[in-house]
């Protein structure tokens, strides 16, 4: 009995070292018209053997094989193992691990407002000036990524934090383009036809957007992309900033003009596929299907870069599904502006190996490994744009270089009791039919009890 | 006479079936998940779970015509089976969003530039036309079709295999138990002498511990995590199993006092009272008297505490940490799911994997809940 | 050293380590410090039966203390301090800022309707469980399946019910199974998560599902422990098995039928992660569980955060004195 236990834990064992042991490198070094110089450089001037350096971050399900498979490679040229690890509550986990005093070497989030909150309490490592005019100098719109990477220290200075390391596209509309084909749809180019389009999907018989707000905890945040993809095309920029840094409050007439932009949309029956009440309580992961079903529910769908993950089984992108960028209104003349968010890699616990990590974050080598797989994006300029994995990803890079405006996602940027709860919960309150005055008014009453 | 055992009769069926009924209500929400176990994304969002063993005609969504090209006379020609390996009959079909059912089985559509498409009752299309496809995109076909009931294992399989789980699913197993077991076990033992002493013994301040105990009973443990990993990390204990061990301890103690203690004050008075004039000391009375007679309470609180470090995220990943060597299966499972949430096929199989274990924990724990070994003694 | 052998190794360790203190403390206690024996052989009997009861309590008294104690002191610190001021003590303001706020009367409000109706409909279900099955022949078989929602987890069960409740749009097939019945009985679709106040009651169901199981499993044993005797004197009196139920055995399971009512209500004091996973407190579901973890954690509040938790802590003050009194009647 004991021998038999005994022999099937070192079977078990031997299982998960030889899964373990198969650590795949996806592209072999040397070939394709990867950066390869830019690996053996890094590894040239890192050596790290048998130095542990522990990661945590985002990323789950797939994005973590992608995401380790980038980690082999650091691993091969630097001789340091990295343990990454992230967790479904990971917000949670970063807080609970920085104020108990054990957190990981490094750590990545996509939200800048929680990544402020645990600079301020001094739990974050600076990355220094020379980083920062890297990224001035590499990244396009350099200036932008670095205000996005700086945070106040706990000493009151500003500087600079965090590491933006792959970016996603929010500006995007899904659609089917068959079905666009049978009944006759053109792609619309300004905010104007779009609208139109809407119209004269109501006047077919057809319903033009598939709307859901529901993500269990997180129920509301799509709606709050809405909002400010519309305060981009409805203000200038500066606006926006002055939003998100609540400079302008909530509630100001411009910001409200912008929640009832959306209430356009989402609160018209004839619009949104199930009807105006249904939108707050469709999962974001559900409501694509509607595209694709027979008869289709809806035409069209916002949502960011990765939403294809949720569509049905075998869906080919391109395809079966496509994507325009949201467009903006030809007679405002705000230009294109792009919505985007993206994930901060930044220090917690200093060591040689995690300055190396960000130091790896800075070849060609480490943007191009991921954009040759997929959903990944990056404004790196050196960054070699041919190697982009498929053809979505190289339309999203193009809207991305194409942005005559690029600001990051606000509702991250904001506090996260407002950017992640009462925006949130706001904007479930006013698809439910709350005037869009009140819900900012309350937005607004949360933020100010947070200062 | 007879009337009696009438209705005695007429009773024990009203009780059978008020127990199937009560079974029945409380079985149905699981066997929903059960079933969709079983079952494609696709088909958990199309249909309901209890349709998926019935034949079923509905509109399904379109599929691409694909297949090699080949010449016949002077046409292209793309031949090939909608619905491969199922008894799928279609019952109307087309070839536009706006017209899903426009032709009946074994029709011809006509998609203009002489193109044409036929589809047969079980799904075998022919696609002609006077030009390549190559590089075009193909038309899409509509059916409505009803499919016989259809189940897959992929579900599972790609729980128990895939490249994010797989790899570390039995390891993840054997953390889970090397977490449970332990945190089961010490808890109780714990809990017993302390609960004997807050039963059975006099001393001042008794009616005051008890009630703390109780008001410990209602902490929130999202309060308790901060402080003890800070003081874990202060100790030296760190992240790591003898933490768990300790979290799970303290956080299990109350419900297992409080239990425990109000079970051993319902053994028979006289039975200590007799020990102890006999001259048995309090130590030879808990091991060879309270502990005995206090198996089926001490059986359930086990099985209670099991099911919840067996069932607990939150505990696991904060202080025993994240990464592969130390995930345990909860983890493993909910990492599954992607960084931007579930997907109810991967929940509900993740669901029943995770639930084996407890099952079979509580079936065979269950003869001693209810053997009566306490008939007569409880008050 | 693998982590299973070592698992192995801390059961002997701490099973062994728990007996051994127990055992050689008493016989330390006994035979060293105050020995029955000698001229003070009375008084040490005394003194020793006076620490005895300490030495029982001392590791879970220990594991209490710095588990769940510092905790909540820590805590009521907290919500008497201003972390952003460098933890400054500001006393009642952040209660103060708590009570204005309407979120947290909404969850205060919902939270008194769980502590009313989960117990209750928990333990009614679970005592009609227990009795039936012990009459049957697949009683056991009943139980286990009753019993079964006890094995998954809240976030597991969160799902189940959402599939239930889940919401497809008019003219298209209904994959929650209430909407599908509703739906079958002639109704339009209903958004059954947003539908004030059913909504509430609807996560209630949840959590009433689950803990049936556990009142079911620890009445089952009460009542089989009732005398044999009582209820055959009953029968020869030609009692109606109502009467012997009502007025026989629920009388002499009382004791068992409060303890399973209290650990019910401590229960739904702390459960957030049904409201989380499935409203997250939107549409006046919010409880105050749910409103501490957002504070906590989602607004890094955590002045109001611990404060919220000590209002909940508050709130188990009936049961508290309720039990301080219970157990005053047993001494005696």
């Amino acid at each position: 009995m004991n021998r038999s236990l005994y022999a099937g834990v070192a079977s078990l064992a031997l299982a998960a070292g030889m899964a373990q042991a198969a650590s795949h490198l996806p592209f072999t070094p040397g070939e394709g018209d990867f950066n390869w110089e830019s690996l053996e450089a890094f590894a040239a001037e890192h050596d790290f053997d048998g130095e542990e350096i522990s990661v945590f971050g985002p990323w789950r399900g797939d994005d973590q094989q992608l995401f380790e498979t980038i980690i082999a490679y650091f691993e091969e040229a630097t001789g340091a193992t990295i343990s990454y690890a992230s967790s479904e509550s990971y917000e949670q986990q970063i807080v609970i691990d920085t104020e108990a005093g054990s957190p990981p070497n490094v750590a990545v989030l996509p939200q800048p407002g929680l990544i402020a909150n645990l600079v301020s309490k001094g739990f974050v490592e600076p990355l220094g000036e020379e980083t920062e005019t890297w990224l001035r100098e590499n990244y396009s719109a350099g200036d932008s990524w670095v205000s996005l990477g700086s945070f106040l220290g706990p000493d009151g200075e500003e500087r600079l934090y965090a590491f933006p390391y792959k970016i996603d596209v929010k500006s995007l509309v899904w659609y089917s383009p068959d079905n666009f084909d049978d009944a006759g749809y053109d792609i619309p180019q300004t905010m104007e036809e779009l609208k139109a389009l809407n119209d004269q999907i109501v006047a077919d018989g057809g319903t033009p957007w598939c709307i859901g707000l529901g993500s269990g905890g997180a129920t509301g945040w799509p709606a709050t992309d809405w909002v400010e993809d519309l305060l981009l095309r409805t203000q200038p920029p500066e606006v926006y900033d002055q939003w998100v840094a609540n400079e302008i409050p909530f509630d100001d007439p411009r910001i409200v003009a912008a929640i009832d932009e959306f209430g356009e949309f989402a609160r018209n029956d004839d619009y949104v596929a199930g009807g105006a009440g249904a939108v707050a309580s469709i999962d974001f992961r559900d409501s694509p299907d509607g595209l694709f079903s027979s008869p289709p529910q809806c035409y069209m769908h916002k949502q960011a870069s990765f939403i294809p993950t949720f569509f049905p089984e075998g869906t080919e992108l391109g395809l079966d599904a496509d994507f325009f960028y949201f467009p903006a209104y030809a007679e405002k003349d705000l230009g294109k502006p792009v919505l985007g968010a993206g994930t901060l890699a930044f220090i917690t616990k200093d060591s040689p190996g995690a300055r190396a990590f960000l130091e790896f974050l800075k070849t060609p080598i480490a943007h191009e490994l991921w954009m040759a797989q997929s959903g990944f994006l990056t404004p790196y300029g050196a960054a070699n744009v041919e190697l982009y994995g498929n053809d979505a990803l190289k339309k999203q890079g193009e809207i991305l270089l194409g942005a005559t405006t690029f600001r990051f996602d606000g509702s991250d940027l904001m506090p996260a009791g407002v950017g992640a709860g009462s925006f949130w919960t706001g904007m479930v309150d006013y698809t439910g039919g709350k005037s869009a005055a009140d819900v900012a008014a309350a937005i607004q009453k949360s933020w100010d009890g947070l200062k | 006479m007879d009337n009696i055992a009438g209705q005695k009769s007429t009773l024990t069926w009203a009780v059978h079936i008020s127990v199937l009924v009560l079974v029945l209500a409380w079985v149905f929400p699981t066997l929903g998940l059960f079933v969709s176990s079983f079952r494609t994304s696709d088909q958990i969002s199309s249909s309901g779970w209890w349709a998926a063993l019935s034949t079923q005609e509905s509109q399904l969504p379109a599929i691409r015509v694909e297949g090699d090209e080949t010449r016949d006379a002077d046409l292209y020609v793309i031949e090939g089976e909608l619905f491969v390996g199922s008894d799928t009959s279609v019952s109307a079909w087309g070839t536009s969003s706006r017209e899903p059912e426009a032709y009946a089985p074994g029709e011809t559509a006509d998609l203009g530039d002489g193109e044409a498409l036929t589809l047969s009752e079980t799904g075998a299309y022919r696609l002609s036309g006077p030009e390549s496809w190559e590089g075009k995109r193909l038309p899409r076909i509509f059916t409505t079709a009803s499919a016989p009931p259809e189940f897959t294992l992929d579900n599972y399989v790609n729980v128990l295999t895939s490249d994010t789980a797989g790899a570390g699913i039995a390891n993840a197993f054997i953390n889970t138990l090397t977490v449970a077991i332990p945190a089961t076990i010490i808890p109780i033992l714990v809990a017993a002498f302390a609960a004997y002493a807050l039963a059975w013994m006099d001393f001042p301040g008794r009616a005051l511990l008890i009630a703390a105990v109780v008001g410990l009973l209602v902490v929130p443990l999202q309060l308790a995590l901060i402080p003890l990993l800070q003081l874990h990390n202060a100790v030296g204990i760190g992240k790591g199993y003898l933490g768990v061990w300790l979290a799970h301890t303290g956080f299990g103690l109350p419900l297992a006092i409080y239990l425990l203690r109000n079970y051993m004050v319902g053994l028979p008075r006289d039975i200590i009272e007799n020990a102890r004039v006999d001259g048995a000391t309090e130590f030879q009375i808990f091991i060879k008297i309270i502990l005995p007679l206090s198996f089926p309470a001490l059986a359930s609180f086990a099985i209670f505490q099991f099911l919840w470090t067996w069932n607990d995220l939150l505990v696991a990943l904060v202080f025993l940490g994240t990464d592969d060597e130390t995930l345990v299966l909860t983890g493993r499972l909910v990492n599954l799911m992607g960084s931007r949430g579930g997907q109810w096929e991967i929940l509900a199989t993740s669901a029943f994997v995770s639930i084996v274990v407890p099952l079979i924990v509580f079936f065979s724990m269950q003869k001693f809940l209810v053997r009566g070994l306490l008939a007569g003694s409880v008050k | 050293m693998h982590p299973a052998i070592m698992g192995l190794l801390t059961i002997v360790i701490g099973v062994g380590g728990c007996i051994g203190y127990f055992y050689f403390s008493n016989v330390f206690l006994d035979k060293v410090l105050y020995p029955p024996t000698g001229p003070n052989a009375g008084r040490n009997i005394n003194r020793a039966n006076q620490i005895r009861p300490w030495l029982f309590l001392f590791p879970a008294l220990f594991a209490l203390g710095l588990y769940l104690a510092y905790p909540v002191f820590a805590t009521l610190w907290l919500s008497l301090t201003d972390r952003d001021q460098g933890g400054a003590f500001v006393g009642l303001a952040n209660y103060r800022q708590m009570m204005s706020e309407d979120k947290f009367w909404e969850a205060m409000r919902n939270n008194m309707l769980w502590l009313f109706v989960v117990p209750a409909m928990s333990t009614a279900f679970g005592l009609l469980a227990a009795q039936l099955t012990d009459r049957i022949s697949w009683g056991n078989f009943a139980k286990s399946l009753i019993f079964m929602p006890m094995a998954i987890s809240f976030v597991g069960a969160s799902v189940i019910w959402k599939l239930i409740y889940d919401t497809r749009p008019e003219g298209t097939e209904q994959i929650g199974l209430l909407n599908a019945i509703w739906v079958g009985m002639g109704g339009e679709p209903q958004q059954w998560l947003t539908l004030i106040p059913w909504n509430s009651f609807l996560l209630m169901i949840v959590l009433i599902w689950i803990q049936t199981g556990f009142a079911m499993v620890i009445l089952s044993a009460a009542l089989r422990g009732i005398p044999e005797e009582t209820i055959e004197a009953a029968i020869i009196d030609g009692a109606s098995p109502m009467q012997i139920f009502f007025k026989i055995k629920v009388p002499q399971i009382m004791s068992t039928i409060v303890v399973v009512w209290t650990t019910i209500t401590l229960v739904v004091l702390k459960v957030f992660d049904i409201v989380l996973a499935m409203t997250n407190g939107q549409w006046e579901t919010q409880v105050l569980a749910n409103y501490m973890y957002d504070k906590l954690f989602r607004s890094f509040d955590w002045g109001v955060g611990s404060a919220s938790a000590m209002v909940i802590m508050l709130l188990v003050t009936p049961i508290l004195v309720w039990n301080v009194i219970n157990a005053r009647k047993e001494m005696r």
